[in-house]
């Protein structure tokens, strides 16, 4: 191991060991100057987690979240320098997590958090033009091989609890008023985009999150919805597409080769 | 399965589809505040309370904190999930003990 490595290590190290043969410019103790910086990585890591998991936290009190944020850095530290998308794999963390394993919607409401923090980060896309969706209505034959391409900020949750509920009742000054309505056992899902500069969350019906999902692997539309309609006869496809187009979800849609169907 | 849907009925909901996106949608989040009943209603999107909320990374963090070396291992969730747990189970009080000496 060379000096780089014991260096990084020590740093995020169970027990604080200065690793052996530092010095100071000054001659002050090493293990001091060590342990300074190693409180700053630490509490750096720790604070980056606290500022993109916000309702996580308020779910289980600052205290507890900063403890299992500190296990979880520790394990998992940021493998890029933009601590902005830093939390990958946090959710799994919490999922494995024994001391939260009472609270088994966590690890999917720290998801959502993650794919609202993506989301703001993503790249640009254009909707797509209406005069282009108008030209494929005029060779409806061609229809279900449309192919769609989602803004690259679009996310999909399917979670077997309220998340959704959970999360929006915390962007409220009083979480509590609301909190004892929310059956945290029924099942949501989630449409996550940004449109313009605004990241929006959507709860939508398991269907329309299997058709966007399908849509967002490069299905064929009349595949996908097909697919979905499956999984839940009362499928609203005009509502979900409404929705997509509404919220600038659709960047293209085309017609690749030729019609075969 | 892999059903495919025909494309009159493809044709007919793009068709309706963007008529509803050319009609007023009410604002989601008119005068802040937000709803916490969800109810399976179509493009009602939310938005965070704190809409520069970007995620780390916009300040200097971890300046001026001491890390407690608090261990999550030894301590109990206490935040707004006790009040929103009533129905599943109780906090987790005897999970304490079990997994305290797991720590090693």
């Amino acid at each position: 191991m060379n000096a780089r490595q014991a260096f990084a290590e020590a740093l995020l190290a169970a027990e604080p060991v200065c690793p052996p043969g530092l010095t100071t410019w000054n001659g002050s103790a090493p293990e001091k100057r060590f342990a300074v910086y190693r409180n700053t990585v630490t509490v750096g890591l720790v604070d980056a987690l606290a500022d993109s998991f916000p309702v996580t936290l308020q779910l289980v009190g600052e205290d507890f979240f900063r403890a299992m944020a500190r296990e979880f850095a520790r394990q998992t530290p940021p493998r890029s320098p933009v601590l902005a998308l830093y939390g990958d794999g946090f959710a799994e963390f919490i999922e494995a997590f024994p001391p939260v394993a009472a609270l088994s919607y966590l690890a999917d409401l720290a998801r959502l958090e993650l794919m609202r923090v993506q989301a703001w980060h993503a790249a640009d896309a254009a909707a797509v033009a209406a005069e282009t969706i108008v030209r494929l209505l005029d060779d409806a034959a061609a229809l279900p091989q449309a192919r769609f391409t989602l803004h690259p900020s679009v996310r999909l949750l399917r979670s077997r609890h309220a998340v959704v509920s959970l999360w929006a009742a915390h962007q409220s000054e009083a979480p509590s008023s609301s909190l004892a309505t929310i059956d945290t056992a029924s099942a949501e899902s989630a449409l996550v985009l940004r449109n313009g500069l605004e990241v929006e969350i959507s709860v939508i019906d398991e269907a329309a999150a299997i058709f966007i999902e399908l849509l967002q692997q490069g299905r064929a539309f009349g595949l996908a919805a097909g697919q979905a309609l499956d999984a839940d006869s009362r499928f609203d496809l005009a509502q979900t597409l409404g929705l997509l187009v509404r919220s600038g979800a659709l960047a293209d849609l085309t017609i690749s080769g030729s019609t075969t169907s | 399965m892999n059903k495919t849907m025909n494309a009159a009925s493809l044709a007919l909901a793009l068709g309706a589809a963007m008529t509803m996106a050319a009609a007023p949608i009410h604002a989601a989040s008119h005068g802040g505040a937000m709803k916490a009943e969800t109810e399976k209603c179509f493009g009602v999107a939310l938005k965070g309370k704190n809409d520069c909320k970007a995620g780390a990374g916009t300040t200097c963090a971890g300046t001026s904190k001491m890390d407690h070396q608090g261990n999550a291992w030894s301590m109990v969730p206490k935040g707004t999930c006790e009040k929103t747990m009533s129905k599943t189970s109780p906090t987790g009080n005897g999970q304490l003990m079990e997994f305290k000496e797991k720590k090693a």
